[in-house]
């Protein structure tokens, strides 16, 4: 074999170099967040998942003697808001999407396809923020007509009804993370062979039945996968339910019935946003990356649960 | 049975117009909000710090921030992301190493900006950065301010690397090997064939992977609010436009349209609903022109990056 010429070896290791140092920053990023949230995670231990009291202990360590740090926290209102915006979300755009999806693949006219498709990819284009803006300005008002007075009254020394609240996340969390489900989806279910589709007709499966029974099961791991992947959106996403869930660290009760939707939640995400004035308190800080490292925990277990799905999907599984 | 079958779909067709319904409702609410407030003072004065509905400026500063901030972070992120889209397609092979840094380019590209804006607000406040924004002086411990164009431009440029590199590499190898076996069976050397045949033949998906990384850009808040500044209060010289002022500018804090709009909204200490839909009608239009060049573009393509990863795919 000829000897390489020298030029080539150089660019080669010059692109090795850039792609070391791409993913060492990568890495760096995540070994950071990491490592500034251990201390309030050691010192918390595990009731950093099952006791409350954020607000509380907050603005205690905010008004604290300086010198005087704090590392305990206990942060399952914010842990409590993240898993229940984002199911609730997830729920949402499950069931919407799916329509959306199968409308999409198989009922939609050809003329209609193409507008739609694009208004989807509009959909999930449009910044967080808007949306943030527009649940503010439309969808709590809506929420807040729900309340009547007299529960308003009736509530007030748990927590202040004021419309944004856990409903209103839902919402406006299942609106945002919808778009990235149908399309993802939609890819899923246009994977199918065509000859599934028409061996089934063929054999006088009717439409319907040839949808549930042949096409989604064949999809499913697609399916799965933008699931997968729609959660993560749902669970990083802060500003929107900065706006729309409330404020308020606070813990919605079951057992208010009901109630329990129109209650305020705050996420991990939008604590952090919420925040971030304390910026430069080391324990507060350190708090904060506590959140940072369970919502980048979630994601990362998220992105690798799609890859995993992704892999089987290559390798073993029902052949496409 | 048949109740059944009607039922189903029924339920498909509901909810493919309730999509479309909830697309341009917004689209339309978000047009019939903002419009009052367009004019060419609005795009044309800076933002002022009043809270007089009439004198509280438009969005010049935001609309000049969001421009300078996309631009510096992609030439940042560009040329890095298409050396590892090359360096992956190309040249990392199947090995366990190669596959350990992709999977952290996947994970990096799912991880919230606002995870990301906390990690860039506290490593740029060390002040062994502070050449980056702006000293901050006399109190107890010494720490850089850690908001500035520079810094928020480098810690967007982190954000989109990994979104960069992973749709430049899919473009590349979109591209059918049967382009580099001609070019091999010439005697072509392996990076010439790269250079001259391959990215030639990837160019429009490398483009539309970067629409995608200025859109993300744009749109972001979190990245804005804590590395460029949670104000609108632009700190930099006066007359930026001179060159002696350049630097100086950009280790100024300032705003883009996206913390325009979080600061304009109700729950902002700006509380001027009218100037957010203002903003927002803006930022909309932009995320159009930006969405309708990335459909021209993957028009143009012509190889199609097949089987896409899902992360991908959710961006477009």
């Amino acid at each position: 074999m000829r000897k390489r010429p020298i030029k080539e070896a150089i660019i080669e290791n010059m692109l090795l170099v850039c792609t070391v140092v791409g993913s060492l920053i990568i890495f760096f990023v995540m070994f950071f967040i990491f490592s500034k949230g251990l201390p309030v995670l050691q010192a918390s231990g595990l009731s950093f998942f099952t006791t409350g009291g954020w607000d509380k202990t907050f603005s205690a360590s905010w008004s604290a003697a300086p010198g005087k740090t704090n590392w305990q926290y206990g942060a399952v209102e914010l842990i409590a808001g993240t898993v229940l915006t984002s199911v609730g979300a997830l729920l949402l755009a499950v069931l919407l999407g799916m329509g959306c999806a199968v409308f999409l693949t198989e009922y939609c006219p050809g003329r209609l396809r193409r507008p739609v498709e694009a208004a989807v990819q509009l959909l999930a284009g449009v910044p967080p923020v808007i949306y943030g803006v527009v649940g503010l300005t439309v969808v709590v008002p809506l929420v807040k007509s729900l309340i009547s007075n007299d529960l308003a009254k009736q509530m007030v020394k748990i927590c202040i009804l004021d419309g944004t609240s856990l409903l209103a996340g839902i919402i406006v969390l299942g609106v945002m993370i919808t778009p990235t489900f149908v399309i993802l989806a939609t890819d899923a279910l246009e994977a199918v062979p065509a000859t599934y589709r028409a061996a089934s007709l063929a054999l006088g499966v009717s439409h319907w039945r040839t949808i549930v029974k042949i096409i989604i099961p064949v999809a499913r791991r697609g399916i799965m996968a933008a699931g997968i992947l729609a959660a993560g959106v749902a669970v990083g996403e802060f500003v929107a339910m900065a706006m729309v869930a409330g404020g308020v660290a606070f813990l919605p009760n079951p057992a208010h019935g009901l109630v329990f939707f129109l209650e305020p939640v705050r996420t991990l995400a939008a604590n952090i946003f919420i925040n971030n004035q304390v910026l430069g308190r080391k324990d507060m800080e350190a708090a904060l990356f506590a959140c940072a490292s369970v919502i980048l925990f979630i994601c990362i277990a998220l992105s690798l649960l799609a890859q995993l799905i992704n892999r089987i999907n290559l390798k073993g599984g029902r052949p496409r | 049975m048949s109740r059944k079958i009607v039922a189903g779909k029924m339920f498909c067709w509901l909810s493919g117009v309730l999509t479309i319904a909830i697309c341009l409702g917004i689209l339309i609410y978000v047009a019939v909000r903002g419009a009052p407030a367009l004019s060419w003072d609005f795009i044309s004065q800076p933002p002022k710090m009043v809270l007089l509905k009439g004198l509280s400026g438009g969005i010049l500063s935001p609309l000049v921030g969001t421009a300078m901030l996309t631009t510096m972070s992609i030439m940042l992120a560009l040329p890095l992301a298409l050396a590892m889209a090359v360096y992956y397609a190309e040249y990392a092979g199947d090995n366990w190493g190669a596959k350990l840094l992709r999977l952290g380019n996947d994970v990096l590209a799912g991880v919230p900006t606002i995870v990301i804006a906390l990690f860039g607000l506290i490593i740029f406040s060390y002040p062994e950065l502070s050449f980056l924004s702006i000293k901050v002086t006399g109190t107890a411990s010494e720490r850089a301010f850690g908001r500035s164009f520079l810094v928020a431009a480098i810690t967007m440029a982190v954000m989109v690397l990994p979104y960069i590199t992973k749709s430049v590499e899919e473009a590349i190898a979109a591209v059918p090997s049967t382009y580099r076996e001609a070019a091999y069976g010439l005697g072509v050397s392996k990076w010439r064939t790269i250079r001259k045949v391959v990215l030639p033949a990837a160019w429009r998906g490398i483009a539309s992977g970067t629409v995608l990384g200025v859109g993300r850009v744009a749109s972001d808040v979190a990245i804005v609010w804590f590395c460029l500044g949670a104000t609108l209060t632009y700190s930099g010289p006066e007359k930026w436009w001179l060159p002696q002022n350049w630097l100086d500018t950009l280790r100024s804090a300032g705003s883009t349209l996206s913390s325009y709009i979080y600061y304009a909204s109700p729950v902002g200490s700006g509380r001027n609903t009218e100037k957010a839909y203002g903003a927002a009608l803006v930022l909309i239009v932009i995320i159009l022109l930006f969405n309708a060049v990335v459909i021209y573009i993957n028009h143009l393509a012509m190889f199609k990056p097949k089987a896409s990863s899902p992360q991908q795919k959710a961006a477009k």
